[in-house]
């Protein structure tokens, strides 16, 4: 498995998405290794939970992302020609294109099959093509589904966009979504302890963010939102972790709707103070513009708080309407406001939204499923 | 880049390259002389970005025989990866 963010090189959904997968196929005896890059502190080598993490040092540099990319590329290659002197692999399975040319070489020198995971697509994440690097990007990702024996995506609004975009033919395609570890929810939190932590009253409502600070997470709905949400509930605090390129202009954003004092911007947070943040929440918001799958919407889930997310890509699957979660219109900060309110003025509504997402997400989202679904589609990859 | 009326801010850019041409740890770290050559810009420019990185926490500068050099912290290479991921 290639993948350019593994933990603790954790930033976005990916890293989270490899380890769970990675440690599900090893505990059903597959011989699991993953080659991915170095990040500081971390060993070159090391078991995590019976899969084998290969960190690759990049030796080369360069200004150019994108020629950094091919670099590190060329060096997971020699990596995985390295480890291949002695171990037999059966597929090769990238993730987004970020690792495509060492995976598509792979394929070809090693003769097997390549499984290619589609975690979402620059056009997507963009909102179009924009620059000469987005186009090269749009190319690798069509590239890279076809070279593929399979291609896995991760919710059915995907389908559609890789069927139209880059005209995959349907029986290629593989629809698994991503999975959580549940039992990271089921330890007890002091929730008023971790409130007090953030600086919050144990009669405060903690309204949270997750995700990287990037136009695409639509964080700026949910601060515009604030003032709508805070006439309504002055003991609503906004908390937003996580970082990304947009910070200064969100926190500029935070100064201007005269509320700074209620929006706290945490930065990156570890995963155990992410699960204690979840745990604490009043309400998790997700006011993505573009989401294929949301895995943070299956974090609150399993950590019994209401979701108000987006009705956009893979979270309308995830939150049914009234059911697992408060469905609200996408770059809509009175819709939001609207979602969040519901949530913090009934307590009997949020309690059966979080009863109803935990049966869901133990149902349908534990990685043993999706490690079940993943290997049917590498024997196919195999036999096909 | 810009997306919906917000662009990379410079120093951002100027992070991505210092993470890509290989500065992400101590035993990496760069001289002021070594970004300039890499990264072909102005030497205020590569000063005033340094400034707003290290006040940020994205860049570290460390003192070694009394050279300056200049290294990415791990809040720098996450902000790095952010842009891409």
């Amino acid at each position: 498995m290639l993948t350019w963010e593994f933990p603790p090189r954790i930033v976005g959904g990916i890293a989270r998405h490899c380890l769970g997968l990675a440690k599900a196929l090893a505990k059903e005896d597959h011989d699991v290794h993953i080659v991915t890059l170095d990040f500081p502190g971390a060993p070159s080598f090391e078991d995590v939970g019976g899969a084998k993490v290969h960190r690759v040092g990049i030796e080369l540099g360069h200004p150019n992302f994108i020629t950094w990319t091919f670099i590190f590329n060329h060096f997971m290659e020699k990596k995985v020609a390295e480890i291949s002197q002695n171990v037999e692999f059966d597929i090769i399975h990238i993730h987004d294109w970020l690792t495509a040319p060492a995976g598509i070489s792979s394929r070809h020198y090693l003769n097997k099959p390549l499984v290619s995971t589609v975690h979402s697509t620059e056009s997507g994440r963009t909102q179009g093509l924009h620059s000469r690097d987005s186009h090269l990007i749009d190319g690798l990702e069509w590239w890279m589904t076809y070279e593929a024996k399979k291609v896995i995506i991760c919710s059915g609004s995907m389908e559609g966009e890789l069927a139209h975009h880059f005209r995959v033919p349907s029986d290629k395609i593989a629809v698994i979504p991503n999975a959580i570890d549940i039992s990271r929810y089921t330890r007890h939190i002091d929730q008023e302890s971790v409130k007090r932590h953030y600086g919050i009253g144990p009669y405060d409502k903690m309204v949270l963010f997750v995700g990287r600070l990037v136009p695409q997470k639509g964080v700026e709905y949910l601060i515009k939102a604030a003032p709508r949400i805070i006439r309504q509930h002055s003991e609503a605090r906004i908390l937003i972790t996580g970082d990304g390129w947009s910070k200064n202009y969100l926190e500029n954003l935070a100064r201007s709707t005269g509320h700074a004092d209620r929006i706290r911007f945490l930065g990156f947070v570890s995963d155990s103070q992410l699960v204690e943040l979840t745990m604490s929440a009043d309400a998790l918001v997700i006011p993505s513009v573009y989401e294929p799958f949301g895995i943070v919407a299956l974090e609150g889930m399993a950590a019994g708080v209401p979701v108000v997310a987006a009705n956009v890509g893979g979270l309308s699957e995830i939150v049914e309407r009234d059911r697992t979660g408060v469905s609200v219109y996408t770059k809509n900060p009175e819709s939001i406001a609207w979602g969040v309110n519901k949530v913090l003025s009934d307590p009997g509504y949020s309690k059966w939204l979080i009863q109803n997402a935990k049966k869901k997400v133990e149902e349908v989202y534990s990685w043993q499923a999706v490690a079940k679904r993943t290997v049917e589609v590498y024997e196919e990859a195999c036999t096909g | 880049m810009s997306f919906s009326g917000q662009s990379i801010p410079d120093e951002i850019y100027f992070l991505c390259m210092l993470h890509n041409i290989g500065a992400t740890n101590s035993g990496k770290s760069l001289t002021f002389e070594d970004i300039s050559r890499w990264t072909a810009m102005e030497p205020e420019k590569i000063r005033d970005n340094l400034q707003k990185l290290i006040e940020a926490d994205y860049v570290h500068v460390n003192l070694t025989s009394g050279i300056e050099k200049y290294h990415t912290t791990i809040n720098g290479i996450r902000k790095v990866l952010s842009m891409y991921s």
